[in-house]
Protein backbone atom coordinates (compact mmCIF):
# COMPACT_ATOMS: atom_id res chain seq x y z
CA UNK A 1 0.00 0.00 0.00
CA UNK A 2 2.70 2.26 0.47
CA UNK A 3 3.71 1.93 -3.31
CA UNK A 4 0.85 4.13 -3.84
CA UNK A 5 2.31 7.12 -1.51
CA UNK A 6 3.79 8.63 -4.32
CA UNK A 7 1.02 8.44 -7.02
CA UNK A 8 -1.65 9.65 -4.77
CA UNK A 9 0.35 12.69 -3.16
CA UNK A 10 1.20 13.89 -6.75
CA UNK A 11 -2.91 13.45 -7.72
CA UNK A 12 -4.39 15.02 -4.61
CA UNK A 13 -1.28 17.49 -5.37
CA UNK A 14 -2.93 17.79 -8.68
CA UNK A 15 -6.33 18.71 -8.39
CA UNK A 16 -5.97 20.33 -5.13
CA UNK A 17 -2.82 22.78 -6.07
CA UNK A 18 -1.33 23.12 -2.46
CA UNK A 19 1.10 20.75 -1.61
CA UNK A 20 0.12 20.95 2.46
CA UNK A 21 -3.45 20.34 1.41
CA UNK A 22 -2.36 17.14 -0.38
CA UNK A 23 -0.58 15.86 2.30
CA UNK A 24 -3.41 16.04 4.64
CA UNK A 25 -5.74 14.41 2.43
CA UNK A 26 -3.38 11.64 1.58
CA UNK A 27 -3.21 10.87 5.78
CA UNK A 28 -6.67 10.98 5.56
CA UNK A 29 -6.83 8.23 2.97
CA UNK A 30 -4.33 5.96 4.35
CA UNK A 31 -6.03 6.56 7.28
CA UNK A 32 -9.41 5.60 6.10
CA UNK A 33 -7.37 2.37 4.13
CA UNK A 34 -6.12 1.43 8.10
CA UNK A 35 -9.61 1.45 9.41
CA UNK A 36 -11.41 -0.48 6.48
CA UNK A 37 -8.50 -2.94 6.72
CA UNK A 38 -8.94 -3.56 10.50
CA UNK A 39 -12.33 -3.92 10.07
CA UNK A 40 -12.26 -6.81 7.21
CA UNK A 41 -13.56 -4.42 4.21
CA UNK A 42 -9.84 -5.02 2.51
CA UNK A 43 -10.54 -4.22 -1.20
CA UNK A 44 -9.93 -6.41 -3.87
CA UNK A 45 -8.40 -3.17 -5.69
CA UNK A 46 -6.41 -1.39 -3.61
CA UNK A 47 -5.15 1.03 -6.17
CA UNK A 48 -8.29 1.69 -7.63
CA UNK A 49 -10.11 1.79 -3.69
CA UNK A 50 -7.06 4.21 -2.55
CA UNK A 51 -7.56 6.64 -6.46
CA UNK A 52 -11.19 6.09 -5.60
CA UNK A 53 -11.17 7.59 -1.76
CA UNK A 54 -8.50 9.68 -2.93
CA UNK A 55 -10.19 12.07 -5.83
CA UNK A 56 -13.04 11.61 -2.90
CA UNK A 57 -11.81 13.45 -0.20
CA UNK A 58 -10.18 16.17 -2.47
CA UNK A 59 -13.98 16.86 -3.79
CA UNK A 60 -14.88 17.24 -0.56
CA UNK A 61 -12.15 19.70 0.48
CA UNK A 62 -12.65 21.75 -2.45
CA UNK A 63 -16.21 22.14 -1.52
CA UNK A 64 -15.62 22.59 2.12
CA UNK A 65 -13.35 25.86 0.88
CA UNK A 66 -10.58 24.58 3.08
CA UNK A 67 -8.38 24.98 0.29
CA UNK A 68 -8.89 28.46 -0.35
CA UNK A 69 -7.51 29.44 3.36
CA UNK A 70 -4.53 27.37 2.32
CA UNK A 71 -4.35 28.70 -0.84
CA UNK A 72 -4.46 32.30 0.18
CA UNK A 73 -2.17 32.18 3.15
CA UNK A 74 1.30 33.41 2.77
CA UNK A 75 3.86 31.29 1.31
CA UNK A 76 4.59 28.01 2.98
CA UNK A 77 8.01 27.24 2.89
CA UNK A 78 7.49 24.47 0.60
CA UNK A 79 5.91 27.10 -2.43
CA UNK A 80 8.98 28.96 -2.35
CA UNK A 81 11.01 28.54 -5.71
CA UNK A 82 13.75 26.58 -4.01
CA UNK A 83 15.10 25.71 -7.14
CA UNK A 84 18.02 26.31 -9.77
CA UNK A 85 18.30 29.22 -12.25
CA UNK A 86 19.50 26.73 -14.56
CA UNK A 87 16.84 24.67 -16.68
CA UNK A 88 17.18 21.19 -15.33
CA UNK A 89 16.64 18.29 -18.21
CA UNK A 90 13.31 17.89 -17.57
CA UNK A 91 12.71 21.59 -18.39
CA UNK A 92 14.66 21.63 -21.67
CA UNK A 93 11.83 20.16 -23.99
CA UNK A 94 9.44 22.98 -22.61
CA UNK A 95 9.66 27.04 -22.29
CA UNK A 96 8.03 28.96 -19.19
CA UNK A 97 5.76 30.31 -21.37
CA UNK A 98 4.49 27.21 -22.56
CA UNK A 99 4.62 25.59 -18.85
CA UNK A 100 2.87 28.59 -17.23
CA UNK A 101 0.02 28.60 -19.99
CA UNK A 102 0.24 24.82 -19.48
CA UNK A 103 -0.82 24.87 -15.83
CA UNK A 104 -3.17 27.78 -16.45
CA UNK A 105 -5.18 26.20 -18.68
CA UNK A 106 -5.21 23.08 -16.53
CA UNK A 107 -6.45 25.33 -13.68
CA UNK A 108 -9.11 26.92 -15.79
CA UNK A 109 -10.57 23.67 -16.30
CA UNK A 110 -13.54 22.58 -14.75
CA UNK A 111 -13.19 20.25 -11.67
CA UNK A 112 -14.62 16.98 -13.38
CA UNK A 113 -12.32 17.77 -16.53
CA UNK A 114 -9.43 18.28 -13.92
CA UNK A 115 -10.14 15.01 -12.49
CA UNK A 116 -10.89 12.77 -15.58
CA UNK A 117 -7.55 14.09 -17.15
CA UNK A 118 -5.34 13.47 -14.29
CA UNK A 119 -6.41 10.00 -13.62
CA UNK A 120 -6.91 9.22 -17.54
CA UNK A 121 -3.09 10.52 -18.67
CA UNK A 122 -1.35 11.49 -15.75
CA UNK A 123 -2.15 8.04 -13.47
CA UNK A 124 -2.65 6.24 -17.20
CA UNK A 125 -5.59 4.83 -16.06
CA UNK A 126 -8.02 3.09 -18.39
CA UNK A 127 -11.15 4.61 -19.42
CA UNK A 128 -13.55 2.14 -17.24
CA UNK A 129 -11.62 2.32 -14.49
CA UNK A 130 -11.43 6.26 -14.55
CA UNK A 131 -15.75 6.09 -14.72
CA UNK A 132 -15.59 3.76 -11.82
CA UNK A 133 -13.61 6.10 -10.00
CA UNK A 134 -15.62 8.86 -10.54
CA UNK A 135 -18.82 7.30 -10.64
CA UNK A 136 -19.50 8.18 -14.24
CA UNK A 137 -20.59 6.16 -17.39
CA UNK A 138 -17.81 5.49 -19.93
CA UNK A 139 -19.38 7.72 -21.87
CA UNK A 140 -19.22 10.61 -20.25
CA UNK A 141 -15.68 10.11 -19.19
CA UNK A 142 -15.30 10.26 -22.87
CA UNK A 143 -16.74 13.45 -23.50
CA UNK A 144 -15.00 15.30 -20.37
CA UNK A 145 -11.33 13.59 -21.27
CA UNK A 146 -12.17 15.47 -24.85
CA UNK A 147 -13.21 18.75 -23.87
CA UNK A 148 -10.15 18.74 -21.82
CA UNK A 149 -7.56 17.57 -24.15
CA UNK A 150 -8.99 20.38 -26.74
CA UNK A 151 -8.69 22.91 -24.16
CA UNK A 152 -5.51 22.23 -22.83
CA UNK A 153 -3.77 21.73 -26.63
CA UNK A 154 -4.98 25.25 -27.15
CA UNK A 155 -3.04 26.80 -24.81
CA UNK A 156 -0.25 24.60 -26.11
CA UNK A 157 -1.10 26.17 -29.37
CA UNK A 158 -1.73 29.57 -28.25
CA UNK A 159 2.15 29.04 -26.39
CA UNK A 160 3.67 28.33 -29.86
CA UNK B 1 -11.76 10.14 -50.33
CA UNK B 2 -13.21 12.23 -47.86
CA UNK B 3 -11.96 15.43 -46.37
CA UNK B 4 -9.59 15.32 -43.80
CA UNK B 5 -9.96 15.82 -40.16
CA UNK B 6 -10.54 18.91 -38.23
CA UNK B 7 -8.52 19.21 -35.14
CA UNK B 8 -12.06 18.63 -32.97
CA UNK B 9 -12.11 15.43 -34.79
CA UNK B 10 -8.43 14.32 -33.97
CA UNK B 11 -9.28 15.19 -30.51
CA UNK B 12 -12.51 12.64 -30.28
CA UNK B 13 -10.31 10.25 -32.18
CA UNK B 14 -8.04 10.26 -29.05
CA UNK B 15 -11.07 10.59 -26.39
CA UNK B 16 -12.83 7.73 -28.65
CA UNK B 17 -15.27 9.50 -29.32
CA UNK B 18 -14.71 9.39 -33.31
CA UNK B 19 -17.35 8.06 -35.73
CA UNK B 20 -16.40 4.73 -38.12
CA UNK B 21 -15.89 6.61 -41.27
CA UNK B 22 -13.55 9.51 -39.20
CA UNK B 23 -11.47 5.82 -38.04
CA UNK B 24 -11.62 4.59 -41.48
CA UNK B 25 -10.28 8.35 -42.92
CA UNK B 26 -7.45 8.34 -40.70
CA UNK B 27 -6.30 4.82 -41.23
CA UNK B 28 -6.41 5.61 -44.95
CA UNK B 29 -4.88 9.27 -44.82
CA UNK B 30 -0.93 10.53 -44.02
CA UNK B 31 -1.24 13.87 -43.19
CA UNK B 32 -3.90 13.01 -40.42
CA UNK B 33 -1.69 10.23 -39.29
CA UNK B 34 0.67 12.75 -38.73
CA UNK B 35 -1.09 15.31 -37.46
CA UNK B 36 -2.63 12.70 -34.77
CA UNK B 37 0.80 11.80 -33.95
CA UNK B 38 1.40 15.60 -33.45
CA UNK B 39 -1.35 15.73 -31.01
CA UNK B 40 -0.50 12.22 -29.26
CA UNK B 41 3.55 13.86 -28.30
CA UNK B 42 0.97 17.22 -27.67
CA UNK B 43 -0.74 15.06 -24.70
CA UNK B 44 2.46 13.89 -23.78
CA UNK B 45 4.25 17.06 -23.51
CA UNK B 46 1.44 18.45 -21.60
CA UNK B 47 1.06 15.14 -19.51
CA UNK B 48 4.65 15.69 -18.49
CA UNK B 49 4.42 19.58 -17.65
CA UNK B 50 1.80 18.42 -15.29
CA UNK B 51 3.35 15.40 -13.77
CA UNK B 52 6.68 16.62 -13.44
CA UNK B 53 7.20 20.47 -13.25
CA UNK B 54 6.11 22.20 -10.09
CA UNK B 55 3.00 24.39 -10.55
CA UNK B 56 4.04 27.93 -10.91
CA UNK B 57 3.03 30.33 -8.29
CA UNK B 58 1.31 32.90 -10.23
CA UNK B 59 -2.51 30.58 -10.90
CA UNK B 60 -5.00 31.52 -12.35
CA UNK B 61 -7.76 32.94 -9.99
CA UNK B 62 -10.21 30.23 -9.36
CA UNK B 63 -13.90 31.54 -10.41
CA UNK B 64 -15.13 32.75 -6.77
CA UNK B 65 -12.23 35.21 -6.37
CA UNK B 66 -12.59 36.37 -10.15
CA UNK B 67 -15.59 38.12 -8.99
CA UNK B 68 -14.56 39.73 -5.85
CA UNK B 69 -13.31 42.91 -7.50
CA UNK B 70 -16.86 43.26 -9.55
CA UNK B 71 -18.66 42.49 -5.81
CA UNK B 72 -16.75 44.75 -4.57
CA UNK B 73 -17.30 47.86 -7.22
CA UNK B 74 -21.20 47.04 -7.10
CA UNK B 75 -21.04 47.66 -3.47
CA UNK B 76 -19.41 50.72 -3.34
CA UNK B 77 -21.08 51.94 -6.34
CA UNK B 78 -24.19 50.93 -4.36
CA UNK B 79 -22.72 53.08 -1.14
CA UNK B 80 -22.22 55.85 -3.31
CA UNK B 81 -25.68 56.04 -5.15
CA UNK B 82 -27.30 55.61 -1.20
CA UNK B 83 -25.12 58.63 -0.16
CA UNK B 84 -25.79 60.64 -3.51
CA UNK B 85 -29.67 60.09 -2.82
CA UNK B 86 -29.32 61.07 0.68
CA UNK B 87 -27.51 64.71 0.27
CA UNK B 88 -28.81 65.62 -3.28
CA UNK B 89 -32.40 64.30 -3.71
CA UNK B 90 -33.48 63.56 -0.19
CA UNK B 91 -32.76 66.88 1.11
CA UNK B 92 -33.74 68.65 -1.86
CA UNK B 93 -37.13 67.57 -2.15
CA UNK B 94 -38.10 67.27 2.15
CA UNK B 95 -39.42 70.93 3.38
CA UNK B 96 -37.10 72.33 5.94
CA UNK B 97 -39.66 72.87 8.98
CA UNK B 98 -39.87 77.24 9.93
CA UNK B 99 -37.63 78.27 12.46
CA UNK B 100 -39.35 81.10 14.90
CA UNK B 101 -38.79 84.11 15.83
CA UNK B 102 -38.05 84.69 19.52
CA UNK B 103 -41.09 87.06 20.16
CA UNK B 104 -43.32 84.02 18.94
CA UNK B 105 -40.69 81.63 21.17
CA UNK B 106 -41.45 83.45 24.14
CA UNK B 107 -45.22 84.37 23.07
CA UNK B 108 -45.75 80.27 23.33
CA UNK B 109 -44.00 80.02 26.34
CA UNK B 110 -46.20 82.69 28.16
CA UNK B 111 -49.35 80.75 27.37
CA UNK B 112 -48.16 77.89 28.63
CA UNK B 113 -47.37 79.47 31.83
CA UNK B 114 -50.31 81.22 32.14
CA UNK B 115 -52.08 78.16 31.49
CA UNK B 116 -50.11 76.19 34.25
CA UNK B 117 -50.52 78.58 36.84
CA UNK B 118 -53.72 79.74 36.22
CA UNK B 119 -56.34 78.79 39.28
CA UNK B 120 -59.55 79.20 37.59
CA UNK B 121 -58.31 77.08 34.35
CA UNK B 122 -58.55 80.24 32.47
CA UNK B 123 -55.34 82.14 31.10
CA UNK B 124 -54.26 85.16 33.71
CA UNK B 125 -55.54 87.73 32.21
CA UNK B 126 -52.83 89.92 30.56
CA UNK B 127 -50.15 88.06 30.51
CA UNK B 128 -50.23 86.95 27.25
CA UNK B 129 -50.20 90.23 26.30
CA UNK B 130 -47.79 91.47 28.65
CA UNK B 131 -44.69 89.23 27.92
CA UNK B 132 -43.44 86.44 30.40
CA UNK B 133 -44.69 86.40 33.74
CA UNK B 134 -41.88 87.25 36.00
CA UNK B 135 -41.00 85.05 39.05
CA UNK B 136 -42.52 87.43 41.86
CA UNK B 137 -45.92 88.32 40.13
CA UNK B 138 -45.98 83.82 40.18
CA UNK B 139 -45.15 84.03 43.72
CA UNK B 140 -47.90 86.96 44.64
CA UNK B 141 -50.73 84.94 42.63
CA UNK B 142 -49.76 81.40 44.04
CA UNK B 143 -49.95 83.37 47.86
CA UNK B 144 -53.54 85.33 46.77
CA UNK B 145 -55.10 82.10 45.89
CA UNK B 146 -53.84 80.39 49.30
CA UNK B 147 -55.27 83.10 51.67
CA UNK B 148 -58.17 83.87 49.80
CA UNK B 149 -56.59 87.73 49.14
CA UNK B 150 -55.55 88.69 52.33
CA UNK B 151 -52.31 89.95 53.25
Amino acid sequence: MIAHYGRLRRLCRLLLGDPQEAEDVVQEVFLKAHEAEQLGRAPMDWAAWLTRVAVNACRDRRRAGGWMRFRLRSSHIDDLPLVADTPGPGDVAVSEDARRRIWAAFRGLPRRQQEVFALRYIEERATTDVAVALGLSPGSVKRHLYRAVRHLRRALADAR
Amino acid sequence: MSACLSDDALARLHADLASISERAHLATCAACSGRSRQLRRDLELITAVLRDTREPLTRVAPARRRWLPAAVGLSAAAVALLVWVEVAVWRAVTPVPPTMQPQEVAAILSDVSASLFSVSGDPVPGAADDGPLSLESMAREVDSSLTGGEP
